[in-house]
Parts: structure tokens; sequence; C-alpha cells
């Protein structure tokens, strides 16, 4: 070795130092892109996933979650629990105590009084706040001193995590958002859009719909954080051209929610520029079958109410053998590749919670037509399609208007046509089947068809809210003007009453038995709901960023403070 | 009339003009419209020569390959001993200021978008040194020649009437003091009340400026008022080429006799003893004309001759020319009018 | 012209006025809800509270006259608030996005530069393009420049821009990485590199709108020259011994340009709209996007608000394009 060579490993040991003892704003911008572009930086007035991201930047709860779904402090020195006193026996209390000497972006103390008053903010009836449900069944929130909070239930609540925890809730700051409780709170153009927070960086500007500049936090809670000086979040385009945006061209360093075609995506991730990274959350692609009647023959008001039961759906063996004819690992390829995976669980993660239920991965047709023949189901006057008592097995299938949902339905629509069910395709236009217009036929709630195909998930990681939602008040109906989440008018006392349990339960692997319990009720046992895919969000990420750690439990973004530049 | 012995100012020679026809899918050239085929004829200077036909007959044609605004097929045009023809593209542009044509339709020849006297002053800015006060004079100049007021020189030609447009249009042709103007049916859309008041100023300018007319027209009337000599045309060709006087009074060729007998005739007397000759059938395509005489096909006097041979345009009396197979001998032949007649004696060949 | 042209505007407003009420009960009544885009994490009484806290639970014509006042009282008051630091729209409300809660015409506001810049300079450019090619196609009819010309107007009339766009993309961003695929609306042009910058990101936004816009003039300006090759003004012109650059560019280029000029007056409310999907393509983020994206969220405020703009903008270039048309051709006197 001579001494050119030793002087190179000197500078190469040099250059690396940084990198290893890491600085804030050492290492220039970061480059961020989203299909659909930010219209609003406050989370609770929003519910978009794409403003919540973006707002996760700025703004911070008291905890939040990890990239395994554990619960972790932010702006709180520990986790309340049980054990540590932060919440109180009979589970009606819960302290937070925040970290000592943590400054908003402007400098100001946080103190317990911006908790207190984010509370009212977004509990005000006025304010039309997306998060509400986040504080449900709080009775207070009271400011024990400056930096403790104390958060009372109305009743024991067994998970009291839900305000304040995850990106959806965070903290605002009581002097920049105090003009803006209630019917102002909409008005608030410039809180709204440019929020003072704790997070590692600060808006600097602003374009709605279109562009976030952020630098970083001069007072970011660690002082060696964030290692980028400044963050842009470019929104707009579509999920291919984020994606390109970063694994082709390199213009960008991260792409949310890049989910194409997956031969595309193989072409892409094959450049060598980047890679692509899923986040597997909650969300499952299902049909859901219909209990009750949707014929167009009833009366208005008692069409597909639970008057009428369903013709032969009500049959379990119809519904196990709709369920037995589909291949959920074709459907998956065809559908997500990387971005998905198979299915039978509507409670697929987290792995604490999810049934071990694999029964439905194999496609049997030949089981399918069996089961039907057996259950009196058999085509008797030859034209293809079975039937019972003059009841035909023929079925309005339908989704939303989307590319993917399209092929399912065709593919679906021929394995059912092998077991002798007829099948009719419907496409409905996303906004008005999610729109939730009493006054449309095509809403997911009225479900005027048999059979209906969407995605759902659950927020954060206990799954309770999303089980309660089969239970039998809460299916839609005229006399509650169509809201609610029991879709398929679905109704069993047992699972009542297992709901019930569910709730006052407070040991964890007890919970969890619940709830697995609750998903196979409605799955395996019963095929009301049929799961498909189990979808993650497919996001980019260019060789040159270091730091990502994909989350499905809380922001994607959750870490962008440990994000840094790969050199 | 005008003095029979000056030069030829313009010289006509075996001109044609040929528009190609393309068909078919891939465009190709399989035929022409033969507007005008092989026509000669010469000018004298001061002369007017009429120039009529019916509609469709190639006159028009016939005088805009004079001037060059088509390129002729084939054939010599000399003008003011220089073959118009041949000339390179600039070399003509400098011949332009020495013929200039009056056009039929004087809205449509008027650019909408200039003012009278830009008009006017145009070809002056083109081909003249004038300062801007001599082009003003000039074009003043100008308006008083044809009548119009000079109030009127920064009005746009929609403003005008018919009549007046025309004088305009003469303005325009006689700024450059050509020796030679053609004037395309320069009546046709005039008022008929307009129409002599247009003539008498072409007269007018002829008389002052020593100007010499090819004088287009479909109107026999006003040709017999203002032409020397006149020339018939039929299908893209000259079928008889006569002093005026001669060719009114007794036309030679069938298809001027025939042409000649719808014209109205001031004299009552003669016009209850003549008749009419109807012609039948129509026009044939210039894209495709008859094999012998053009005329064959309509003639009363149609003979096997002409159904295979094309008649030249041959002199048959002193000054006369017809094309015509009746006319290749010198004898008289039945049916015609016949003779040896000079110009003198023309009241004699009415005897029919 | 002043009496016709005051006439004319006097006319227009009872017609907007109606259009408005029209496009306000078309956006209302077309299917679908502003909270659709909200995931189905949010139960439906936090839905509902949403709604209200929007106002869009209210009847369609208390919605109607709260939104003509806003537009014709409380933003241009605020727009005067603004220059002369008056208080005139005191505390009222301006017209909210419900998408994005901010004022619409803040939108609009920052939605108006790119647009401008990128359609406009398209727009410029196309015309520029087009109007050499329409000359000489139409001088040269039938000849190669012209087929060529016509075959290069057939695809930029028949080419849709995501396809031309996505071409360009692939080719000048993905292979030879020229320009990039994301428009910058934060670049402020300072220097003579952030200018080299501007051009790079508006260079494939104009190329495909520009191809698509000198498509369509060029064929106007070839027809109208064609119209006007053989009138016998021409021929008189020709006649006269003018050379063939004073025959074309004078005599018949002037006359062709009117019906041309007119024309491109009534498109110029089109560079105001956008274009929707070049926007959304390449990221310009104007207001073609903005409109798009308010469609998509049921952004009800934000699209009638846009809609009716355009159809102002639209009966005022009618006007503009009939004064032109007046003022270049003397034989068009306006009563």
């Amino acid at each position: 070795m001579n001494l050119k060579s030793a002087l190179l490993g000197a500078v190469c040991a040099f250059a690396m130092a940084p990198a290893a003892f890491a600085e804030r704003g050492t290492d220039g911008e970061v480059k961020l892109t989203f299909p659909q572009a930010v219209s609003i930086m406050n989370p609770y007035l929003s519910s978009g996933t794409k403003d919540i991201f973006a707002a996760s930047m700025v703004v911070e709860p008291l905890a939040g979650y990890d990239d395994t779904g554990a619960l972790i402090a932010k702006l709180v020195s520990e986790i309340p629990s049980v054990e540590n006193g932060g919440i109180s026996e009979d589970l009606t209390s819960i302290t937070w105590k925040l970290l000592p000497g943590l400054l908003w972006g402007d400098g100001s103390p946080v103190t317990a009084a911006d908790v207190v008053f984010t509370g009212q903010y977004c509990m005000d009836p006025a304010g039309g706040c997306a998060q509400l449900s986040k504080f449900e069944g709080i009775k207070s929130i009271e400011a024990v001193d400056d930096a403790t909070v104390k958060i009372t239930f109305n009743a024991p609540k067994p998970n009291p995590f839900t305000a304040f925890v995850g990106s959806t809730s965070p903290v605002l700051q009581k002097a920049q958002f105090a003009a803006c409780m209630g019917a102002a709170a909409p008005t608030c153009t410039d809180p709204n859009s440019m929020p003072l927070g704790t997070g590692p960086f600060k808006v600097t500007g602003f374009t709605v719909n279109d562009t976030v500049s952020m630098e970083a936090n001069a007072n970011y809670r660690d002082a060696t954080k964030p290692a980028f000086a400044s963050a842009v979040i470019k929104g707009g385009g579509d999920a291919e051209g984020s994606a390109r945006a970063v694994m082709s061209t390199g213009e960008f360093d991260y792409a949310w929610n890049t989910q194409i075609a997956p031969d595309s995506q193989a072409a892409m991730a094959a450049e060598g520029k980047g890679v692509f990274v899923v986040a597997f959350g909650t969300l499952v692609e299902r049909l859901e079958m219909n209990m009750t009647d949707p014929s167009a023959d009833l009366p208005e008001g008692e069409r597909a109410t639970v008057k009428h039961p369903h013709p032969f759906l009500t049959d379990i063996n119809v519904r196990k053998a709709l369920s037995m004819a589909i291949d959920r690992q074709t459907l998956t390829e065809v559908g997500y590749g990387a971005g998905g995976a198979p299915t039978c669980n509507i409670v697929p993660a987290p792995a604490l919670y999810a049934s071990d239920n694999t029964g439905c991965l194999t496609q049997d047709i030949e089981g399918a037509k069996a089961l039907l023949e057996a259950a009196g189901w058999v085509d008797t006057n030859g034209d293809g399609i079975r039937e019972k008592d003059g009841k035909n097995l023929s079925i309005l299938y339908q989704s939303t208007v989307n590319p993917i949902r399209q092929d399912f339905q065709a593919l679906i629509k021929d394995w059912w046509a092998e077991i002798g069910v007829e099948t009719e395709l419907k496409a409905i236009d996303p906004s008005v089947f999610f729109g939730g217009d009493a006054g449309s036929p095509d809403t997911f709630q009225k479900f005027y068809a048999d059979v209906e195909m969407y995605a759902n998930n659950f927020d954060g990681t206990d799954p309770e809210a999303y089980l309660t939602q089969y239970k039998c008040d809460k299916a839609p109906s005229p006399e509650n003007q169509w809201q609610g989440e029991n879709m398929n008018r679905f109704c069993d006392p047992a699972y009542d009453a297992m709901i019930a349990e569910l709730s006052g339960t407070r040991d964890e692997a007890k919970r969890a038995e619940l709830a697995k319990k609750l998903n196979d009720m409605v799955t395996k046992d019963s095929s009301i709901v049929v799961p498909l895919v189990h979808r993650g969000t497919l996001s980019a990420h260019s060789n040159a960023l270091g730091g990502v750690k994909i989350n499905a439990w809380d922001s994607e973004l959750w870490n962008v403070a440990d994000w840094f530049r790969v050199k | 009339m005008r003095d029979a012995s000056a030069p030829d100012l313009v010289q006509v020679d075996g001109l044609k003009m040929y528009f190609p026809v393309y068909s078919g899918v891939l465009r190709r050239h399989s035929g022409d419209i033969k507007a005008v085929d092989d026509v000669s004829f010469t000018i004298r200077a001061g002369e007017t020569l009429g120039l009529v036909g019916e509609s469709g007959c190639g006159k028009s044609t016939l005088g805009r390959a004079m001037l060059r605004l088509y390129d002729p097929t084939a054939g010599r045009v000399v003008i003011d001993g220089e073959d118009i023809a041949r000339l390179s593209p600039e070399a003509l542009r400098k011949k332009r200021p020495t013929m200039q044509m009056v056009f039929q339709d004087p809205q449509a020849s008027l650019n909408p978008r200039m003012s009278l006297s830009s008009i006017i002053g145009e070809p002056l800015v083109e081909h003249t040194a004038l300062t801007t006060a001599q082009r003003q004079d000039r074009i003043y100049e100008l308006m008083d020649q044809v009548g119009l007021n000079r109030r009127f020189a920064n009005r746009f030609p929609h403003e005008f009437s018919g009549g007046q447009r025309q004088r305009i249009g003469i303005a325009r042709a006689l700024a450059l003091n050509p020796k030679f103007i053609v004037c395309d049916e320069p009546i046709a859309a005039l008022d008929v009340s307009i129409q002599a008041q247009v003539v008498n100023l072409l007269e007018d300018l002829q008389d002052k400026l020593g100007l010499t007319y090819l004088f287009i027209s479909h109107d026999l009337s006003m040709v017999r008022h203002i032409a020397d000599r006149v020339a018939v045309m039929y299908l893209g060709r000259i079928v008889e080429l006569s002093p005026r006087d001669d060719l009114y009074a007794r036309p030679l060729h069938p298809y001027a006799e025939a042409l000649l007998s719808a014209v109205n005739e001031p004299n009552p007397e003669r016009a209850r003893t003549r008749s009419r000759i109807l012609l039948k059938g129509d026009l044939p395509s210039p894209a495709n004309p008859p094999k012998g005489c053009n005329f064959c096909t309509r003639c009363p006097k149609v003979f096997d001759r002409c159904l295979t041979e094309k008649p030249a345009l041959v002199q048959v009396e002193p000054g006369r020319k017809v094309a015509c197979h009746l006319f290749q001998t010198l004898k008289p032949t039945a049916g015609s009018t016949g003779g040896f007649h000079t110009q003198d004696d023309f009241q004699q060949g009415v005897t029919l | 012209m002043l009496t016709f042209t005051l006439r004319r505007l006097l006319l227009a407003l009872p017609t907007l006025l109606f259009i408005s009420l029209i496009i306000f009960l078309l956006v209302d009544l077309a299917p679908g809800s502003p909270m659709s885009e909200i995931p189905l994490t949010v139960p439906p009484e936090v839905r509902q509270k949403m709604i209200e806290a929007l106002g869009a639970d209210q009847p369609v014509f208390v919605r109607y006259i709260l939104w003509l006042r806003q537009f014709f009282w409380v933003e241009p008051a605020t727009l005067i608030d603004g220059w002369f630091g008056l208080n005139l729209a005191g505390n009222e409300q301006r017209i909210l996005s419900w998408q994005s809660r901010s004022p619409v015409f803040t939108v609009i506001g920052q939605r108006i530069p790119q647009t401008l810049t990128v359609i406009g300079t398209a727009y410029l450019l196309g015309i520029a393009i087009a109007i050499p090619i329409g000359i000489y196609s139409a001088y040269r009819q039938y000849s190669f420049f012209d087929q060529l010309g016509t075959l290069v107007a057939m695809i930029g009339f028949s080419v849709p821009t995501f396809f031309s766009g996505t071409l360009f993309i692939i080719i000048f961003a993905v292979w030879l990485h020229w320009f990039p695929t994301k428009y910058d609306t934060t670049l402020l042009v300072t220097d003579w590199p952030s200018f080299v910058l501007q051009l790079k990101q508006m260079a494939m936004p104009v190329m495909v709108l520009a191809l698509a816009n000198a498509a369509a003039i060029s064929r106007y300006m070839r027809s109208s020259m064609l119209e006007n090759m053989g009138q016998d003004y021409v021929r008189t012109a020709r006649a006269k011994g003018m050379t063939e650059r004073v025959v074309v560019l004078k005599h018949v280029l002037r006359n062709s340009l009117i019906p041309v000029v007119t024309v491109i007056a009534l498109g110029i409310p089109s560079i105001f709209g956008g274009a929707i999907i070049t926007e959304n393509l390449f990221g310009v983020n104007g207001i073609g996007a903005a409109l798009i994206g308010a469609i998509h969220a049921n952004d009800l405020p934000m699209v009638q608000t846009l809609a009716f703009i355009f159809a102002v903008l639209i009966v005022v270039f009618n006007l503009i394009a009939d004064v032109l048309y007046g003022l270049l051709d003397p034989r068009i006197r306006y009563e």
C-alpha cells in the first residue's frame, strides 16, 4: 500500500464519517411524490391518507406505532400501562406524561394545554372533525400539570390508545388553532395548510393539491435529526408516473402508493435504481354476500332489508361453494403482484390477531359442485345454471369502476359459471358507490345486488371496532338512512354476544383469541364475507435513500427523521 | 375604323392551354382539359379585338393564358416584341406593366382589405420610383380618368357600387400605362344601365391613351359596339376571325351563324326576316373533344369530312379567316352564303 | 363598435346567470358525495358531521344563492380589500373548497401561473408552428411538404395527449434523461440556470400540447389560404406584377388570417381551462388538474366556480373574436 492509496483511504473514511455520526440538515433535500396531491395538512379535517402521511412529517401524536405494530412513545416519556400506573385499574382513564423540554417548530414549549385544546378542537360538534371516532367515549381531557394530560372515559376502555395515538390524531398547537374552533375550523386556511408541529420538518410552502415544501425543524427533539435539510412532496399524476419518477428517472427519492400492473413493477424493479416496498396492513379485498333479497320487484323501503331474506345466499352451501370456486392465488398475481397476498381472513394482520385460516387458498371447483349437488342445487333444465325450488343461481355482482376489480369480476364470473352459477356484472363509479348518498340506489350500503366487492381495513392494530361492524344492529336499512357497516345484514346473536365479551376483555391473548373466533365466524364458518386478497400498499424508494422502514400501522413516513442519503 | 396598317402589338401563335386531369387511387395523369387548343391570331396596336363564344368555350382561359396568369402548355404569345410565354418569372414581372387585365367580377377581383388608393397605388410602389406625393397625385389622376371622386380614395371596395368597383379595376389596370389590356367580361357582372357607361369609358380611354384591347364577352351586341374585329371561339378553338361588320352582316362559320342568329336585331325589318338557328345537343367536354371538327357534333351542315379531320383557321376572304371544311376551297358551296366578298360588299351577302 | 360591445356585454349578463344556475344544478345533481374519498374507517356519524360542517347538507337553492353572493360580492370585495387595505368584505365567508378548505380563488391564484406559462407557451408555439406550415402547405398544395403536413396534422389530431405524453416521457425522460417528468411548480426563475431548468421542465408538456394545437390551427390556416388563393383579387395582384412574396404574404395571408385569428381568439379560454390530461400527466398541476381533482372529490364549490369562470371567459372571448373580426375585416361593421 503506497501513500496515495493510504491518503485515499483516509479521505474515504473522513467522507463516511458524517453518515455514521449524522448531523441535522447535511443530506440536502429529500423528494417525495404522491399520485394524489396533498389537499390539507390538518388530519382532523381530512382523512385522506395522502394528507395524513404528509402531515405526519410535521405534526405528531403522543404515541405511534412502529413497523411491527407495537406502540412507541413519540411526545411522551413512556407508554402508559396499568403496570406503570398510566392507565387506571378500572380502565376508565389514561395519563400521558410529556417529554421534558419539548418545543414547537416556532420554539415555544409544548404543554398539556395544547393536548387538551386539540381534544376540544376535534370534539367540537360544529367542527366536522374527521377523527371524531378516535375521541369517542371520552368524558374529559384535563391538564394535570404543564406536562401531564389525563383522559377520562365514560366507561372502562380496554383499548385507550385511540386519541393522540397514530398519525391520524396528532397534537396541534393551541396558539395557532385557538381561533379555529367549531364552525371556524374549515376557514382557518393558513393553520390548516401550514400547521406548526413537533415533527422533524416544518412547512415552508404549501400549494393546494400540488406541492408541500418543508425544511428541517430546528427545534426537533433529536438534535442530530433529520439528516435532510429540506423535503418536498410533489403530488399529482398517477401511480405509474410516481413509480417511474423513482424507479426509472430517479427524479424522486420516495413514491407512496405506486400500485401498478405486476408486469410494470417487474420491469421497473429490473432497472436497479430503486426498490418497491410493500406495507401489509389490514386492507382486504373481499366479496360480501347479501343476506337480504335485493330484488327490484320488492317495494322501495323493503328491498334489501331483513324483512325479505335472500332466496339462495341464505343457504350456507351456496356461499361456501362460491368461495371454493375462487382461485385467490391467480387473482393476486393478476391484480397486485408483490402488492398483495391471498387471504381467507378479514383480519389478516397484525399477526397476533390473524387467524390461521388457510382453507380457502386452494381452489376446489369439483368440491364446490359436489356441495351444491348435495344441497339440492342441480341443473334440471340443462341451461347450465343450477336451480332449486324454481330459484336460479343467478347473481348480480357489483363493484366499483377500477381495472383490477373488473379483471377480478371477469375471472370470478368464469369460475362461477363452471360450477353452474350465472353472474351478471356491474361496475359503479367509486364516488357513487362509496358516496353514501341515501338517494342513490348504487351505494355499497344499499347493496341492491347479490354480491359486492370492495376493500376495507381498520385503523390501528386493534380489530374490535372493525369486527363490531358485523353486529346485527349495524345493518344499513331505510330506518337509519342506510347508514351502517354491516352490508351483509348478517345477524347472529352468538356473534353479538362475543363482541360484547371482547369489549369487556383486557387481556391481550384473550382478546386475540376472541378476535380470531369472530373473524372465523363471518369467514370460514359462514362464508358471509369471502376474503380474496390481502392488499398491501406498494411504495417505491430510490437506492439513494436510506433508513426507510415501511410501516402499515401508522404513517409510512413515521420514521422520516431517520432517513438519510446513501452516499 | 382604326388604322389597318398599324403594326401588330400582340401575336398569338399556336397557343395551347391544357389542364391535366388526374384520376384513380394513384392520381395518374389520365388526360387533359383542352381549354385552349392551338389558337393563333394577331392584334394590331390600337385595335380592339372582340372574343366571343358561349360559356366554357375557353375565352377567359385564353385571355389569362395570354397574360400568363396561367402557364400555357405550348405556343407563343408575343406582346410588344417579347414572348410572354417564355419569360423568366422576374422578367415577366417587369413586363407586367405593359399588359393588364380588367376582370369580370369587380367585387372579387379587388382585395377586400385594401383601400382604393392602396389598390391603385400598389403597382406603382412595385414598379415605379415615385415618391409618396407623386404616387398620390398619380392615383388622383387615375381616379379622375375613370370618373371616381377623389374623396373615395380611402374607402374600401365593399363601399362602392358595382360600376364604381369596375372603374377602380380599370384605374388599377391603367396605373402603369399599359399598352395592352385584356378586358375579361368587364361588364358581365354589371347592371345593364352601367354596362354602357363602362364600355364608353373603355372606348374613351382607348382613344385618349392609344390602348389595345382584347375584349372578351359573351354579349354580342356589346362586342359589336366596341370591337374592330371579332374572333368567335368554340370549344377551345377560334372558328372564325372576321372584321366586325363582316361578321355581323354575314357570318361564315356555321357556329358563328348560329351564335349571331341569337343576337337582338335592332332593325325590326331585318329581325322579322331572319330565322334563329337553334343548335342541338350540348357542348362536348373539352377533356374529350370530337375527333374531327370540334363543332361536328352540333353543326347543322356537318358532312363526312368534318367527322375525321380538324379544319384549320384559314383565310377564305380578304381579312376573314374561318376554320370550316365548307370553306376550304374557294368555290361557293351549297347552303352557304359563299363567295369572294370583300369587306365593302358585305351587304350583298344578305340574300337569303 | 363601442355600443355593439356594450350591448353584447349587457346581453351576456342574464345568459351568464342562467349558465351559472345550470352548472350549479348539474354539478349538484351529479351522483357522488364530497365524502366518497374518505376511507371506510371513518364512521357514518362522523361523515355526516363533516358534511354539515361544510354546509353541503343545505338545500340546493340556499347554497346557490350563497354561492352567487360569495362570487359576485364577497370575492370581489376581498380582492379590493387586498388592494386598498379596506374591509368591505368584513368577515364574510369566501368560497371555500370542500376538499382543501382553502378559498377557491386562492387555489386558482396558485394554479394560474403554471397553466398560463405552460399552456400559453404551448398555444403560442402551436400558432407559431401552424401558421407557416399552413401557408406553405396551401401554397404548394398536394406537394410532398403538404402531404407531410397533412400527415403530421392527422397525427396531432388523432393521437390523444396521454399517449403522446407517455411516449415523450419514455423517450425524453426515461431513455435520454433530458427532461424531468414532474413539473416543479415551486421553481423560481431568478437566473440563467433556473431559466434553463424551467425550459427543461416545460419542454415535454409544451411539445405535447403544441403538437395538438398546431395540428388544428395549421389545418384552419391551410384551408383559409386555399380559399383565398383561388380568389380573383389574387389573380389581380399577380397581374399587377407583384412578387410572389407580396402576393402570398400580403394579399392572400392577410385575408386568410381573419378567420384564423378568430379561431385563435376563441381558443384562448381553453388556455385558462388548462389541459386536464397533460397537466395531470406531467404534474403541472394547473387549472385543468385542479378541475379534474375537484370533480373526483365532488368538491362542488371548486367545480362550480371554475366552470363558471370558463363560461365567462368563453363569452368574453367570443365577443373579443367578434370585435377582432370587425377590426380586421373592413367589410364588417357593427352598429
